[in-house]
């Protein structure tokens, strides 16, 4: 349908290419690497950024859910900036990083981390006391208990938390990349529209699309099921 | 009180001469006589310890025990000035009506609550918090449900340091004990509410504690399971030989069970009645001397939950005789007999 939209010749074609331009527009950026590139950068960077949020954010969680001083500080202050799309950040980060890597990676940082944070503090104050209770009746003390009963305990909720956090991550990551960013998915996509070359816009799409959900598929959803299995939530 | 038999050691039949009913239920007086009794000897020597192997010193010990909540109503007295001392090996029910503190002080004894008055102690010396020492059975599912059967019964063991090796021996061996080693690894899910209970007692008994405290552990299973698990918890019980501290409502279930068996009453929750029952073991639940016996406690409990009804219900509610509800062709009931 798509092909013969395009092929009727309703809209030039600069502006609505057909799929078999966008799929030789793949072929030709897989085969001259400027495509493989594009996707490593962009992999390479929300993969650091991603685990640093991943990282703080449980730490954080942890921190808020156990201290009741960070609660009141930190944890009010989180739910303000979550209503901060994560974008916004990026004129501070230039100005701390200055034009380079750091500064996107801060940015998709800033863009996971606060649910992850939330996620972990909501899944640990839901934890089930009895669980914690016949924890501690087991002679887990202190951080013991805390990785090998609480944390356990909240997985389904911190799974959901960073389910979300990537996804916020990877907009964040693209919407960096398209306003500043050297080799890079938003980079090609910007490439694109300056060379008024629509194919490669929607090429660079499509990739953006399949990573995020081969991400969701092949990570996310399936760390969830085997989870949901194991607590019986769902029928195996 | 000299009547009873001491019989114990379980395969023993039941003593010839059975005990009269009047043995079993003592007159109130009496039963108060020997409340105080006890509760005198106790402090000063153990007089015919219910198990032999017992030490001079009582295993557990709960002098004056209070724990009081405040709700918005205002303070509310959940246990008060409880004394009782345990013997090592010994099976202790605690029977009571819900709400009367029962569960606050296995809460207690396991180190989860404090008493606000009172000393709780365990080989004399007082309890500061939980303890591998003190292991709970809850009602509901503690299992993890993120580990395997194995893994649940492995985890005291490993928090106690102890090598994957010998752990997983220990912790076979106790599934053995409970007759799931072929769900050993399944998850908790995967198993039945009776099932759960088995993994749970495996994995109390692998930390190898002093003392079982279970609360109401088979309250939520159906009359055909629970009956299974007693005679499984009796055997296991004479095989380890670990002194239990058996919460329940079920008198039946704290006959069947116990060495001795505690009557609470409600607002505040005390010690209403002490009961020893020296009969052999296995004990069923279906044992006639028991029913009589339990009848006993039974009355008694009546009391307690209609004292605790008129406090909750409405004014209008009374107790008494309720009368048949009757069909007009029920009228003739009996007269073909």
């Amino acid at each position: 349908m798509w092909e013969v939209a395009s092929r009727a010749g309703i809209w030039p074609r600069f502006l609505f290419p057909s799929p078999t331009e966008v799929l030789q527009t793949l072929a030709e950026g897989f085969a001259d690497r400027t495509f493989v590139f594009g996707v490593l950068a962009s992999l390479r960077r929300i993969f650091l950024g991603y685990a640093i949020s991943l990282l703080l954010g449980v730490l954080l969680g942890l921190a808020i859910s156990r201290n009741r001083l960070i609660a009141e500080t930190l944890g009010s202050l989180i739910l303000g900036l979550q209503t901060l799309p994560s974008i916004c950040w990026l004129p501070l980060a230039l100005l701390w990083f200055g034009l380079n890597e750091s500064a996107i990676v801060f940015v998709v940082v800033m863009g996971a981390l606060l649910s992850i944070t939330s996620a972990t503090e909501s899944g640990i104050k839901n934890a089930p006391p009895l669980l914690i209770k016949a924890g501690q009746n087991m002679g887990a003390t202190g951080g013991r208990l805390l990785i090998e009963v609480v944390v356990p305990a909240a997985l389904p909720s911190i799974l959901s938390g960073m389910k979300q956090g990537w996804s916020f991550a990877w907009r964040s990551l693209m919407a960096g990349e398209l306003l500043y960013g050297s080799v890079g998915l938003g980079n090609l996509l910007t490439v694109g529209r300056e060379l008024n070359d629509m194919s490669q816009v929607v090429a660079v799409m499509l990739i953006i699309v399949v990573i995020g959900l081969a991400a969701d598929y092949l990570v996310f959803s399936r760390l969830e099921r085997t989870m949901r299995r194991r607590w019986g939530f769902e029928a195996s | 009180m000299n009547g009873r038999r001491v019989t114990f050691g379980g395969t023993q039949p039941p003593p010839q001469e059975m005990p009269t009913h009047s043995d079993l239920e003592p007159e109130p007086t009496s039963s108060q006589s020997l409340l105080t009794d006890r509760r005198s000897f106790s402090q000063a020597v153990v007089i015919a310890p219910p198990n032999p192997v017992a030490a001079p010193e009582s295993k557990l010990t709960l002098r004056n025990v209070c724990k009081n909540f405040h709700t918005k109503t205002g303070k509310f007295n959940a246990v008060q000035d409880i004394n009782v001392e345990v013997q090592a090996g010994e099976f202790l029910c605690i029977v009571g009506p819900s709400g009367c503190g029962k569960s606050t002080l296995l809460n207690i004894i396991a180190g989860l609550e404090k008493p606000d008055e009172g000393q709780a102690l365990v080989n004399g010396r007082p309890i500061v918090g939980p303890g591998t020492d003190r292991v709970v059975i809850f009602q509901e599912l503690a299992l993890f449900p993120w580990l395997t059967v194995l893994k649940n019964v492995e985890f005291g063991l490993r928090m106690k340091g102890v090598g994957k090796r010998e752990r997983e021996e220990k912790a076979l061996h106790f599934l053995k004990m409970v007759h799931l080693t072929r769900f050993s690894r399944c998850y908790v899910h995967e198993l039945s509410g009776g099932m759960k209970q088995r993994v749970a007692l495996a994995r109390a008994l692998a930390i190898d504690p002093e003392i079982l405290l279970m609360d109401e552990p088979f309250a939520a299973l159906d009359a055909q399971t629970r009956d299974i698990l007693h005679e499984e918890l009796q055997e296991i019980w004479a095989a380890t030989r670990k002194t239990i501290v058996f919460v329940t409502h079920n008198v039946r279930e704290a006959a069947c069970l116990g060495d001795r068996v505690l009557v609470f009453s409600t607002h505040p929750g005390r010690i209403k009645r002490e009961i020893e029952i020296r009969y052999a073991r296995p004990r069923r639940l279906e044992d006639p001397n028991l029913v009589a016996f339990s009848k006993s406690i039974v009355a008694e409990l009546k009391a307690e939950v209609e004292k605790v009804a008129q406090e909750e219900l409405d004014y209008d509610w009374r107790t008494g005789e309720k009368k048949p509800v009757l069909r007009p062709r029920d009228h003739d009931v009996g007269s073909g007999i």
